[in-house]
């Protein structure tokens, strides 16, 4: 009797529920934790050889598609939510702003680019700005390390402005400074501390524009 | 008088300072909780880290950035933010370690104490306070950049993926970036662990991978140890048969792509002197019950099925009739050659197996020729077969 109850276990085992939604297995906390990508067959074989069947040559007379899902590196809690769901998609949104920086204008293409990131935590700030500069590179625009500054007085003013007179303000002083009339600079900001998505804008030779 | 209200201010003191310091206690345990799975988390996601580093090494070799050897400062190492400074030195070293073992990448490491160091500048247009690499014109009045290029990696984890970044600088006042590059992977494959002396491309080490997992046509030479315990019958005339130990070997091979099926072909020898002798011929069926492929870094638990053919015989076998044995009979076996019998067996089991190179197994055999068999007992009988034998095996495969 025991073998059979062991061989059932064993078997039960190997039957469970690969379901990632929340259940007897599974709680809601690990269900959240899982980033999923519903794609068809033969990409899943692809992806995941020997886990997922291929369908057969002739098809299988039924729509298939694979539900992969995968655990986050960082599970829920582990940083803020904010810095969370920024880095989340990160690659994402700064492609998505270096192409609409690359293609808001012909002429913008010849500029150098420099990228300044306004985020309320420095070490996520440094890594937007290194995505952001990887992402202007990659689309063949020329990009400089070079970094921006402003006098004591300048950061005074600009700091007590609201965003939306900040920016052009902010960029018109950068004009007068070391932002060439070959430069452009891209800013990665966020307008409202409660939010979770970033904005970018665009100062070029003392003009600015909202990109997103 | 006085003593007293001291008391009751000290009693009042700690009635409301204690959910303090149970808060205290509480937050700090919290802390300490994140602590241990954060490094958790570095320990499973620094392999996947190296071999998207080995990836970018690897793409340096096949694509050098330069076309004869760079002094490269590396400027700079960041680790997913939450993952601490261990991490960082594991990564810079691992770094180090790939650039140095493949020169051909044309990326020399250089020493440069300034570029990394923070550097203050005063000049007509104000104080300026920066890494020594951010300011060039700092290092050429110190003599430190000259023909130098700075290098900044990034690994970040973005949802289920890690993501490295990189980007090379020349060290000039225009700090152009001459070089970027950017490379995704999922933590969750499993890392390959090159050796950064013979590093690959991401397509032939998924060859590998697929070579290895598949493993189908690998015929295997497994060598088994089996003890065989048959039941004791609870006959008053019965004679109880002794465990017999066999030696086993042969082949077995990948029926299906990675190894989820596998079937054996085995053929065996017993000898105990002056007890028994036995020749026996195997087959199975074994099917993975533990996922769709054969894992390469956990165990495997296989479900078989197979059939033998045992042939004994010696002066301790005699047990293996289908009556009860006579006194006579046991002398004439004891003083003679003794019986020989032959018989077929059905086995079901489970085996498990660590990286296919060792296993442990345990089975139910049934002797259908000696079902009725006085002297045999049963350990269980399903649907009204009784399985007369246990097995126990050690695998190991060459």
């Amino acid at each position: 009797m025991g073998v059979i109850i062991f061989l059932s276990l064993v078997l039960l085992a190997s039957t469970t529920s690969k379901d990632p939604s929340p259940g007897w297995s599974r709680s809601v906390r690990d269900s959240r934790n899982m980033d999923c990508e519903r794609m068809d067959g033969e990409t899943a074989s692809a992806r995941h050889p020997g886990l997922i069947e291929a369908p057969g040559p002739r098809g299988d007379n039924i729509e298939r598609s694979a539900l992969v899902c995968r655990e986050r590196v960082m599970a829920e809690g582990l940083r803020p939510a904010r810095d969370e769901a920024v880095l989340m998609d990160l690659d994402d949104t700064v492609s998505g702003f270096a192409l609409a920086a690359g293609s808001l204008r012909s002429d913008l293409t010849e500029r150098t680019w420099l990228v300044e990131v306004h985020y309320p935590s420095a070490p996520v700030s440094s890594k937007i700005a290194f995505a952001a500069k990887n992402a202007l590179n990659s689309q063949g625009l020329r990009v400089s390390d070079r970094a921006m500054t402003l006098s004591a007085g300048d950061v005074s003013v600009l700091t007590r402005l609201p965003p939306g007179e900040a920016w052009p303000a902010a960029c018109r002083r950068y004009a007068a400074g070391g932002l060439g009339e070959g430069d452009a600079l891209l800013a990665v900001v966020t307008r409202d501390p409660r939010e979770t998505q970033l904005h970018a804008g665009i100062c070029d030779r003392g003009q600015w524009t909202w990109l997103l | 008088m006085r003593g007293l209200s001291i008391i009751a201010c000290a009693l009042l003191g700690a009635a409301l300072g204690a959910p303090a310091l149970a808060a205290d206690a509480v937050e700090e345990a919290r802390l300490a909780e994140l602590d241990r799975v954060r490094a958790e988390i570095a320990n499973q996601v620094h392999l996947a880290a190296f071999d998207l580093v080995d990836e970018l090494v690897y793409g340096w070799m096949s694509d050098p950035v330069f076309e004869r050897p760079t002094p490269v400062v590396l400027a700079g190492v960041t680790v997913p933010t939450g993952l601490g400074s261990g991490m960082q030195a594991l990564l810079e070293n691992h770094i180090a370690a790939a650039l140095v073992h493949n020169p051909s990448s044309n990326i020399q490491l250089v020493h440069c104490p300034t570029c990394t160091a923070v550097v203050v500048h005063s000049g007509p247009e104000g104080t300026v306070v920066t890494r020594g690499y951010d300011n060039p014109e700092v290092l050429a009045e110190l003599g430190d950049a000259t023909g130098k290029h700075a290098l900044f990696i990034d690994v970040e984890a973005e949802g289920a993926g890690l993501v490295l970044r990189a980007r090379l600088t020349r060290l000039t006042p225009e700090l152009p970036i001459v070089w970027s590059h950017t490379i995704a992977a999922s933590s969750s494959a499993p890392a390959l662990l090159r050796q950064p002396e013979a590093l690959k491309s991401a397509a032939e080490a998924r060859q590998e991978y697929l070579d290895v997992l598949r493993g189908r046509g690998t015929v295997d030479i497994p060598v088994r140890l089996t003890v065989r315990s048959y039941a004791r019958s609870y006959d008053p005339g019965a004679v109880a048969a002794p465990p017999f130990l066999w030696l086993q070997t042969g082949v077995e091979i990948g029926a299906t792509d990675a190894r989820a099926w596998t079937s054996s072909l085995l053929v065996g020898y017993s000898f105990i002197p002056q007890a028994y002798q036995g020749i026996s011929g195997q087959a199975r069926v074994n099917r993975l019950l533990t996922g769709r492929a054969r894992s390469l870094t956990r165990p495997d638990l296989y479900g078989f099925v197979g059939v033998a053919a045992v042939s004994v015989w010696g002066a301790a076998t005699g047990s293996f009739r289908e009556e009860t044995l006579t006194a006579d009979e046991i002398i004439t076996d004891i003083e003679g050659v003794g019986p020989r019998t032959t018989f077929g067996t059905i086995q079901l089991g489970l085996d498990l197996r660590l990286g296919n190179r060792v296993g442990m197994s345990t089975y139910l055999e049934t002797l259908p020729s000696l079902q009725r068999s006085p002297n045999l007992g049963q350990y269980v009988t399903l649907a009204g077969v009784r399985f007369q034998t246990f097995g126990t095996e050690v695998t190991f495969w060459f």
